[in-house]
């Protein structure tokens, strides 16, 4: 059901009573009825400022909908988010964002409240829009993150050069990354991979096979989206870059 | 003798319009005279009268409009002064409401005050006879220290003030007692006439917040020997927007001038300023003088629900609420009253175990029923009991028994609804 037929079904739900104290006992039933939330879920981050009773409201992401918690030490009040999280339950972030609710107006809650907790109302509206519009964002950091998303983009550094590490220069038996050969690896938001690197020599005939090799390697290394690859001799190569065990290695220690 | 008592209550209660009024369509029973009390017709009348025949600002002009304004002022004046047998009209200031009339106090006393000095309140304090206290303490580093209740000492839970630790907190240390006439909490009559001896003894002066004290007691302050006394017109169904300051003479003469403005000066130049004498020093500014002005019916108003048959009438209904009140709400194990015990005005405050008090209150106002729910501006004394919240009922001379009976029934209606 779309958020504007579940609040119809609430509007049908309330005009079956025809004095406000008969739709109290409804929402104080609303309320005694709702799951409690336990101690933990009750942070004080999760309490929300504006209202003048307690109210806690949490919210999880299910298969990109949206689902909320919610507990307060006053059952009128509790009833009132219960309907509030009936609405909104299992909608997207953009649904919920997008959604402008008249449900509370058209049973008259909005004038049935007292003016502290009309305001509290509204600050729990605010915050459930607030809960969508992070949730919204992360989604599409993660959408812009492909698949890989999974991978942080410290990880994603360290599969790089691990994978640099498997490629060799044809002439010395040396990996490129120990080598020095590697100026600088930049893995974006978008775990999209940047590598600026060197030939021990400008005039190296096989400088194309061992771009290519890292491009491969690259490529295949876990959570990594797209690799670039910039050629430069600039500043020259020279064997100082060589890390320590490069040198063991060469015998130049 | 029935016939009596409903004669003069639909009397009195046909004085005052709001109580015939409704509520969400139901009868309104108003039970938050604590807070404020509804006025009598004589008190509207006037304000309107004034407004259209007597509005010219005060000790002005010398046209005939600003001559009666300036009258009708002074004759509330000396309407305070007789209602609370204070000596002289310089010892009758006008503010802007009980909270302005201790700020001015706090702020002027408090200059003189030294690092170490102290400031004693009450555990029963109203916060505006606790943060303007605090404010004044911080500025020289004195330090406020609290009289606590029992249920602060651990020793009760009647809320109410245990003034046997006064005895070791007086000192040489202490320079002024801020003590609540009534708690608008627990409604409980603090002994102030024997804590103020004790003070005087030592030397010591003593403000007293009557905020609820003048609408339940016959206040003399001569009698009562306090030093100031601080209270509002709107709570003794005056105007809102007017207080009352009461300050002996010398006390008053004592203190620096507050706020600076017109009125309150005697010469200015760019160079010096002389200060009106007693009581205009403190009235910087264009009083509420047609607010001010309404204190004449108000208190007249007062005093005939105090006096003859209607005095003796109402006074037998508050012995029948208090009675039928405390009965029936700590008949019910699931209720604590905050502050029980002798000598109690009619102010309920209490809770009802596993029910939020904003939920009640909500409830109640669809019945009719005016409470109020929350901390009634007294967080520590409410904290104290354990409680972030409560529901009281406060009940003013106009109300009657009946009101008592329908605010239980419907507040067991709400519990049943709510539990």
């Amino acid at each position: 059901m779309t958020i504007k037929e579940i609040e119809q079904q609430i509007v049908e739900e309330f005009s079956i009573f025809d004095n406000w104290m008969d739709k109290y006992q409804y929402i104080i039933d609303l309320g005694k009825s709702m799951p409690v939330i336990d101690e933990a879920g009750k942070k004080d981050e999760n309490l929300i400022k504006g209202c003048q009773s307690r109210v806690w409201l949490d919210c999880r992401e299910e298969d990109g909908k949206l689902y909320f918690s919610a507990d307060s030490d006053a059952i009128i009040t509790k009833g009132i988010i219960s309907l509030l999280i009936r609405v909104y339950d299992g909608h997207t972030p953009q649904e919920i964002i997008d959604s402008e609710i008249d449900f509370i107006d058209t049973i008259g809650l909005r004038q049935n409240l007292s003016p502290t907790r009309a305001n509290g109302l509204v600050s729990m509206l605010k915050q459930i829009k607030l809960y969508a519009l992070a949730f919204k964002e992360k989604d599409e950091e993660k959408a812009a993150a492909g698949d890989n998303g999974k991978y942080s983009i410290e990880e994603v550094q360290k599969n790089v050069i691990r994978a640099l590490k498997q490629v060799f220069d044809p002439e010395i038996p040396v990996n490129v990354y120990d080598l020095g050969l590697i100026y600088e690896v930049k893995v974006g938001e978008d775990r999209s991979v940047f590598i600026k690197m060197t030939m021990t020599s400008p005039t190296c005939p096989m400088a194309d096979d061992v771009v290519n090799d890292v491009n491969n390697a690259v490529s295949d290394a876990p959570g990594v989206k797209s690799v670039q690859i910039e050629l430069t001799f600039e500043p020259e190569w020279d064997e100082s870059r060589m890390s320590e065990e490069a040198r063991l290695e060469l015998g130049l220690m | 003798m029935e016939d009596n008592r409903s004669k003069i209550l639909s009397e009195v209660r046909g004085m005052v319009p709001a109580l015939s009024g409704k509520m969400n369509g139901e009868p309104l029973v108003y039970l938050d005279n604590a807070a404020t009390t509804q006025k009598p017709s004589q008190v509207l009348d006037f304000l309107s009268d004034a407004m259209v025949h007597s509005n010219a600002n005060v000790h002005r002009s010398m046209y005939e409009l600003s001559d009666r304004s300036t009258s009708l002022y002074e004759v509330a004046r000396e309407k305070v002064r007789s209602f609370i047998n204070a000596p002289g009209r310089e010892n009758i200031i006008f503010t802007s409401g009980t909270t302005a009339s201790i700020n001015l106090v706090a702020d002027t006393f408090c200059r003189r005050l030294k690092a170490g000095d102290e400031i004693l309140i009450e555990g029963d304090s109203h916060h505006s006879n606790i943060v303007p206290w605090q404010l004044a303490a911080e500025r020289n580093g004195a330090v406020v220290r609290v009289i606590p209740t029992d249920v602060m000492l651990g020793k009760g839970r009647s809320g109410r003030v245990a003034f046997e630790e006064l005895d070791s907190m007086l000192s040489d240390r202490v320079k002024i007692l801020a003590l609540t006439h009534i708690s608008n909490i627990t409604g409980l009559v603090n002994p102030v006439g024997e804590i103020i001896s004790k003070a005087h003894a030592r030397g010591i002066p003593v403000l007293v917040d009557g905020a609820q004290g003048i609408v339940h007691e016959k206040v003399d302050v001569q009698a009562m020997d306090c030093d100031f006394y601080a209270f509002s017109a709107h709570k003794i169904y005056g105007a809102t927007g007017v207080g009352i300051l009461y300050g002996k003479t010398g006390m008053l003469e004592s203190l620096p001038p507050y706020m600076g403005g017109g009125d309150m000066v005697e010469t200015v130049t760019y160079q010096k300023t002389t200060y009106a004498q007693l009581p205009l020093r403190f009235e910087a500014g264009t009083p509420n003088f047609t607010g001010a002005a309404s204190l004449s019916p108000a208190l007249k108003f007062a005093e005939d629900l105090r006096e003859g048959e209607v005095g003796k009438v109402l006074k037998d209904e508050e012995g029948r609420i208090i009675s039928f009140m405390t009965e029936a709400l700590s008949s019910d194990p699931d209720i604590e009253v905050y502050g029980t015990g002798e000598n109690k005005a009619p102010i309920f405050t209490f809770n009802i175990k596993g029910v939020n008090a904003g939920d009640l209150a909500q409830l109640l106002d669809k019945m009719g029923v005016a409470v109020r729910s929350g901390l009634m501006c007294a967080e520590p004394l409410i904290n104290s009991f354990g409680a972030n919240s409560a529901l009281r009922a406060s009940f003013a001379p106009y109300n009657t028994l009946e009101e008592a009976q329908t605010f239980v029934k419907c507040l067991n209606r709400a519990k049943n609804m709510l539990l």
